[in-house]
């Protein structure tokens, strides 16, 4: 695949490299990488991908943009909020370089699509807030024989790891299930802007290293990076022989979003309150002598900073150990900032006995919004 | 014996937000007993009930990953606490 005179001088600096040189190039312009999520990690490395001169590029995503993306979804602007997220990244990275193809999947990935998106792909980066699609992601690429580069934030944390088919482990092998509840979301944690910025750029390295086939790529080695201190940690991952996708006996044959729910992820229904719902049920509880079991799961800081009257405070993460201290049948009304963590609470309390937990949709920034504009959770 | 023990971004609500804690023992047993001590709860986040590694933690000491908790830990090593993590 030959370049124009107006491509070679685009990609001038690149072509100076050794490593890369205009074969190095020309494979990147044969390159076909699909970007899962066009979120804080997908942005950057789009942006990167693109400018790179990766020949096709696809972006899967079905969300729109919100206001409260532009902290670190580097795609977009201001004038974006409320458009198809792919879309409005195609027109940013075509304008960025008119050379190459973008392919927009406004869907979400499921069962269904998932061997067809990734079949027609060479490179796929994970940059999905969803622990599910991680698992099916991982999958499918396993099975397809595709690499995947996969990278995951919370906070002011990142981890960055590489798979290759037959050559090293998969993210399965890395973390073989996520329980329920375990592991916190961006939209309830929050994330420091720049940091899918710095582990974006990172899975847009490994993607164009594979692509051209210059130098190594992170495979078998976890790369983990701490904004805070500063601190980046490398440490090897091993295969695992009983790896249910890529193991002696793997027994997936087709992808699977199994094994997992995040936080924001409630499999098992649940009574879900509005806030508006809820500030009745209080009042009648109250008037009747009979108020109710309102159980905060936020972290116990967040609690302190401010929290709903008579509410009580059990962490997620601490309440499978506490679950005693609720009756079967309390039916506890569980509480979080935004409705992830405590719909999370209701299918670890139901799976415990406990007889129609309910939770509050949308959190305490529900409450703040529909019902008491006064109820700042301080933290924002 | 100390060691220095790497907290992950989920588990810092237990450490008052601290990244690097202080532990002792000379077994990853006696590290997640002493950090327990100190930061009540941190212990079961990562070790379940039947005292295996929980699936979505990976230990590590300094390097080299520790599969149980007998693993011997040695005065000045550090023990990376390694979570999955779900943001993108």
């Amino acid at each position: 695949m030959g370049l124009s005179a107006e491509e070679r001088a685009r990609y001038q600096r690149q072509l100076n490299l050794p490593e890369i040189g205009l074969s190095g190039q020309q494979r990147l312009k044969a390159a076909r990488v699909l970007v899962i999520g066009a979120g804080g990690l997908g942005c950057p490395a789009a942006l990167y991908l693109a400018a790179a001169g990766i020949g096709t590029l696809g972006l899967v995503d079905f969300d729109r943009v919100e206001l409260s993306n532009l902290h670190r979804q580097v795609l977009f602007a201001s004038a974006d909020v409320g458009r198809l997220k792919v879309e409005a990244a195609r027109e940013r990275l075509l304008a960025l370089n008119p050379d190459i193809v973008i392919r927009a999947h406004a869907l979400t990935l499921g069962t269904d699509n998932v061997r067809q998106i990734i079949g027609a792909y060479d490179i796929v980066l994970d940059g999905s807030d969803r622990l599910t699609t991680r698992y099916l992601v991982n999958d499918a690429c396993v099975l397809l024989g595709k690499p995947l580069v996969t990278a995951a934030i919370h906070r002011f944390e990142g981890q960055a790891m590489t798979y290759l088919p037959g050559q090293g482990p998969c993210y399965r092998c890395l973390f073989p299930s996520v329980p329920e509840g375990a592991v916190g979301s961006c939209a309830d944690a929050g994330v420091l802007g720049v940091l899918p910025g710095v582990l974006g750029a990172l899975q847009a390295s490994e993607a164009v290293k594979l692509a051209s086939g210059a130098g190594e790529p992170l495979v078998g080695r976890l790369l983990t990076y701490d904004a805070l201190t500063v601190t980046f940690a490398e440490l090897p991952v091993s295969r695992r022989a009983d790896c249910r996708v890529c193991g002696e006996q793997a027994d997936i044959r087709a992808p699977e979003d199994s094994g997992v729910g995040s936080a924001s992820e409630g499999l098992e229904p649940a009574r879900r309150l509005s806030a508006t719902g809820l500030k009745v049920l209080l009042a009648a509880g109250k008037a009747n002598g009979a108020p109710l079991v309102l159980i905060d799961v936020r972290e116990s800081w967040e609690f302190a900073a401010r929290h709903l009257e008579g509410a009580r405070n059990i962490p997620l993460g601490q309440l499978e150990r506490r679950i005693a201290e609720l009756a079967p049948d309390d039916a506890p009304i569980f509480i979080c900032r935004s409705g992830g963590r405590s719909l999370a609470a209701c299918a670890l309390a139901r799976r415990a006995g406990i007889i129609a937990p309910g939770h509050l949709e949308g959190g305490l920034l529900a409450w703040a919004e529909h019902v008491d504009p006064d109820f700042a959770l301080g933290f924002e | 014996m100390s060691c220095t023990v790497r907290i992950p971004s989920p588990l810092r609500s237990y450490t008052r937000g601290a990244q690097r804690v202080e532990a002792e023992g000379t077994t990853l047993a006696q590290v997640l007993a002493s950090l327990e001590a100190r930061f009540a709860g941190i212990r079961f986040r990562v070790v379940d009930e039947q005292e295996r590694i929980r699936p979505h933690i990976r230990l590590y000491v300094n390097t080299r990953e520790a599969g149980a908790l007998a693993a011997p830990v040695a005065a000045g090593d550090t023990v990376h606490v390694i979570c999955a993590l779900s943001g993108g």
